[in-house]
């Protein structure tokens, strides 16, 4: 038997060595990993109950503060004072369930742990200094809140950009949710509070506006007239093409048709006063090909990490494989016609598609905020700003302790293009779709979109993008608005529905609201 | 092997005191490092030096004296190392329980009632040394012990028990409270090892159905208590210790494949049918799949250990009431939390000792019954403490079971220094006796 003791201690000896090996794992190999899980709220848990700075936005007014507990082990709970406005952007701060938003990105700040923070104070080491950091946003209360009351009870996500800087100046989803219910001290109550929101199907919880990404509808036609001057030789005013009222794609594949069966055609400017499908189909798959397109796209940022400064923002996408080279268009030609002036323009298995995404559809994805940083990036010359919420961070006696500098995040087209962008978007402001969105006093440009989701009962994304500022200046705002799942599908809906939200943005930006 | 041969003693070997002043010395650094652990918990969490430090100090060193005395008195040439590592690891459960019943807002003072369940253990300590004066005379009541390890197994079962989160593994009588389970497998340890005794030549020779009939009783046993208690981690243990009994007296390895295979089969049969055991299987493959119920133990158990590090956050400066059972079933993540990787290695450093301990008296019992007895003493508390621990940690999946003399519960204590103190009767049966034919009663 003696024999069979020894392999038994073998066999413990074995078991308790892979128990060992396991127990490294968890403490120290993969200890990191786990510590930064999203589930794992210790590290907010050493920051809840102390005291943290507050969360501000650009004109004072207070969104995150600390409150004194009288009782108990914890000394402090969060309150956010205006409720569920700056929800998805602050963030909260919960006992059981982690931080979110500002709370999260800006933990150490705002409990005031970092080194230099803690070593500012050394020098009174004497003095019981309070190190914690306030937080200033870039957010205009004025200009959120007319956000969230033009939009309504409507699902939907309004965004504002100063395209100079990338300030984010509002972003608003409704639904929304009250972070006051997640902060308070109460765990089964705080858990019950959570659990409701994760169960609620309009998912009140996702900031839609810069997590969710949506298809942009017509809205992308402005990337595609982008690289169509940048790229395609064409203008505003050459070439003029024929009145029709489809798309036939080559090689041959579904037809693109505009809406309700208009006919559309001319010259760009007037192509996107009319928002023509079948014109802008063409430019993507017969003037630009996919190479020109994917190129254009993914300057403007697509198909990139998404630059906010917020925790687990979306990446807006632009299809890039449309198959094996085929020919130039003009093996296409018919011999006797004249030569295309864009008869090299390569066509590919897949140019169908590629005419597709032209116009937003297909698999083109954007967040609200990417729609708004494209409208921005056109009305700043070009330069697509690095868009961010929080403009700088202060210690307690005032003083700035961090500042976020403007910075180009990518540049999207040439000055040039973008100029004659904003003329022709100027001009669906006054006389094309996006009407609405005029404000007098103000140079307005603007392009709707509305994003087909089905035709049972026919439902659409209503969507604007576009910018305001002085006449004869640069523009100060730009704006994305999505309205979702409304009902019709016709390209009015975008300037019916969301284009009077932007207005309403534009004008409390302005102070005229 | 020697060349001088030994003549038997007549009479007792005088007892050699040498293993008892290494004991004394292990307990009186196991006492150095308890108190200063105590003192430390509660600096770390209110930064003052308890209160109740001094009475505390005395208590132990009460209690650590008396028991140290009774071995000298009872098991005087006894291992050496056993009781100090069995202390260490009570000592250091107390002192978690303690730091952990200071964050209880409810009023129950799990530590007091550990402290009573402490003594009481040792007191079952000290008596079972004096009433088990002679290893083999367990060997007497072997059916006895049998029927009662199987009623105790499913005493539960009758409508004096109790289910307590989800496990029917409880039985209450008036105010006590106490899990029958874990003196049932004392009792199945002795039974397996008498009955194996006289089997075991049957068996070694041929193989007939009617002498598989024990192993097939033993799986339906541990397979009903599963289904019926609910109690994963009991029926692994006592299929196990009866595995590991049978491989070792019949030499065949075949019981090994055998008891393995069957386990599975159960297992599976358990899983498709149960869905507690489902909700087992799937919290130890994947516990993010479902964090707010299935995995929310295992994952704060995790995170638990993670935010310990190598040397742990400090005593009473972590977070370990946050995992569920912080006392019991997953005290082993709040030492890990609290002292980090070198106090949960210290803990599977003294639970090795032990089994080697135990495995050593094994190998130097000169009886069939008292090898068998060691074995599956060690066994015992080898394989619970790799269950726990091992559930804990996500290297098996999580069954309920307390990590012995560590975890708070008064059962588990008193019946885990029974354990012990058979350990150290055996152990020092053949210390005094080391060629002897006669067994001698300590005087």
């Amino acid at each position: 038997m003696n024999g069979r003791i020894r392999n038994l201690g073998v066999a413990f000896m074995v078991l308790y060595t892979v128990l060992f090996a396991q127990l490294n794992r968890v403490q120290f190999v993969d200890a990191e990993d786990y510590k930064d899980h999203e589930g794992n709220i210790r590290p907010q848990l050493r920051a809840f109950g102390q005291e943290r700075g507050d969360i501000v936005t650009a004109d004072g007014v207070i969104a995150a503060f600390s409150v004194p507990v009288e009782a108990g082990e914890i000394d402090y709970r969060r309150s956010y004072p205006t409720d569920e406005l700056y929800a998805h952007v602050v963030g909260f701060q919960s006992l059981n369930q982690g931080a979110f938003g500002l709370e999260r990105e800006y933990n150490d700040e705002l409990a005031g742990s970092r080194l230099d923070q803690q070593f500012g104070s050394l020098k009174d080491l004497f003095v019981d200094r309070d190190t914690t950091g306030t937080v200033v946003m870039t957010l205009r209360d004025d200009v959120q809140r007319a956000a969230a009351d033009a939009l309504g009870e409507r699902n939907g996500s309004v965004v504002a950009i100063d395209p100079a800087t990338g300030d984010v100046l509002a972003m608003w989803t409704y639904p929304s949710f009250d972070p006051n219910l997640l902060s308070g001290l109460d765990g089964t109550a705080v858990n019950e509070a959570y659990r409701a929101l994760l169960d609620d199907p309009d998912n009140p919880l996702l900031a839609k506006s810069f997590r969710e990404v949506f298809f942009p509808g017509s809205t992308f036609k402005l990337v595609t007239a982008a690289a169509a001057l940048d790229l395609g030789g064409i203008t505003l005013t050459d070439p003029v093409w024929p009145e029709t009222d489809r798309y036939e794609p080559v090689p041959a594949g579904s037809a693109i048709r505009n809406f309700a069966g208009s006919t559309s055609g001319g010259d760009l400017l007037l192509a996107l006063q009319r928002s023509c499908n079948a014109t802008f189909a063409e430019i993507g798959a017969e003037w630009l090909g996919p190479d020109a397109m994917v190129r254009t796209a993914e300057k403007f940022g697509f198909n990139a990490d998404p630059a906010i400064d917020l925790p687990d923002a979306a990446g807006s996408r632009y299809p890039t494989d449309y198959g094996a080279f085929i020919a130039e268009l003009d093996a296409y030609q018919p011999e006797d016609s004249d030569p295309l002036p864009n008869g090299d323009t390569p066509i590919h298995e897949n140019s169908a598609v590629l005419a597709q995404t032209a116009i937003g559809q297909n698999d083109v994805k954007a967040t609200p905020l990417h729609m708004a940083m494209v409208a921005a990036a056109i009305a700043n010359d070009g330069q697509m700003m690095t868009p961010h919420v929080v403009d700088e961070v202060r210690d307690a006696d005032g003083g700035v302790y961090e500042r976020v500098e403007p910075s180009v995040w990518r540049t999207s087209l040439s000055p040039f293009a973008a100029g004659q962008l904003r003329e022709a978007m100027v001009n669906v402001a006054v006389n094309g779709t996006a009407r609405a969105m005029q404000v007098d006093g103000l140079e307005v440009g603007g392009k709707t979109g509305t994003a087909q989701l089905g035709t049972t009962p026919a439902s659409s994304h209503a969507w604007v993008v576009g910018f305001a500022g002085l006449p004869g200046q640069a523009p100060e705002i730009a704006v994305a608005v999505i309205v979702e799942a409304q009902p019709g599908a016709s390209e009015q809906t975008g300037g019916a529905v969301a284009a009077p939200i932007a207005r309403a943005v534009i004008e409390a930006a302005f102070g005229s609201g | 092997m020697t060349a001088v041969e030994r003549r038997p003693s007549a009479r007792p070997r005088v007892a050699s005191l040498r293993p008892r002043r290494v004991e004394l010395g292990l307990i009186a650094l196991i006492a150095i490092v308890v108190v200063s652990a105590y003192g430390l918990a509660s600096l770390g969490e209110s930064a003052s030096v308890p209160a109740d430090i001094g009475p505390f100090l005395a208590w132990m060193l009460g209690l650590f004296f008396f028991v140290h005395l009774a071995v000298r008195r009872f098991a005087a040439n006894a291992d050496p190392v056993l009781l100090p590592m069995a202390l260490l690891l009570n000592g250091i459960g107390y002192v978690m329980i303690a730091r952990l019943s200071e964050d209880v807002e409810d009023g129950s003072d799990l530590a007091g009632l550990q402290s009573v369940w402490t003594a009481v253990g040792i007191v079952a300590f000290v008596a079972t040394l004096v009433f088990v004066p002679r290893i083999r005379m367990l060997a007497q009541y072997r059916y006895l012990l049998g029927v009662a390890g199987l009623g105790l197994l499913a005493l539960p079962l009758l409508p004096i028990g109790v289910e307590i989160n989800g496990a029917r593994i409880w039985v209450s009588i008036g105010p006590v409270n106490f899990q029958p389970g874990e003196f049932a497998k004392i009792a199945l340890a002795i039974f397996f090892a008498s009955y194996l005794v006289d089997a075991r030549e049957l068996i070694k020779t041929r193989i007939e159905l009617r002498d598989l009939a024990p192993i097939g009783a033993a799986w339906a046993a541990s397979v009903g208590v599963m289904v019926l208690e609910r109690d994963l981690g009991s029926s692994m243990l006592v299929f196990a210790l009866f595995v590991v009994l049978m491989w070792v007296a019949t030499e065949r390895t075949l019981f090994l494949g055998l008891g393995a295979g069957l386990f599975m089969v159960g297992g599976v049969v358990a899983f498709r049918a149960f869905s507690h055991v489902e909700r087992r299987i799937d919290g130890w493959l994947d516990p993010w799949a479902d964090p707010q119920d299935g995995g929310f133990q295992i994952i704060q158990a995790t995170y638990s250990m993670a935010e310990g590090g190598l040397t742990g956050t400090g005593l009473g400066r972590g977070e370990p009431d946050r995992v569920p059972f912080a006392e019991t079933d997953f005290i082993f993540a709040a030492i890990g939390e609290e002292m980090g990787l070198a106090g949960t290695a210290a803990i599977l450093m003294a639970f090795l000792i032990v089994i080697g301990s135990g495995l050593r008296i094994a190998i130097r019992a000169t009886r069939p019954f008292e090898k068998l007895l060691a074995v599956g003493l060690t066994t015992l508390l080898g394989i619970q403490a790799f269950i726990i621990m091992g559930g804990v940690v996500r290297l098996i999946p999580l069954t309920g079971i307390t990590l012995p003399f560590v975890s708070y519960g008064g059962s588990a204590l008193v019946s885990n220094y029974v354990v012990l103190a058979l350990l150290m009767r055996l152990s020092h049966e053949q210390r005094t006796r080391p060629n002897a034919t006669e067994a001698v009663a300590p005087r």
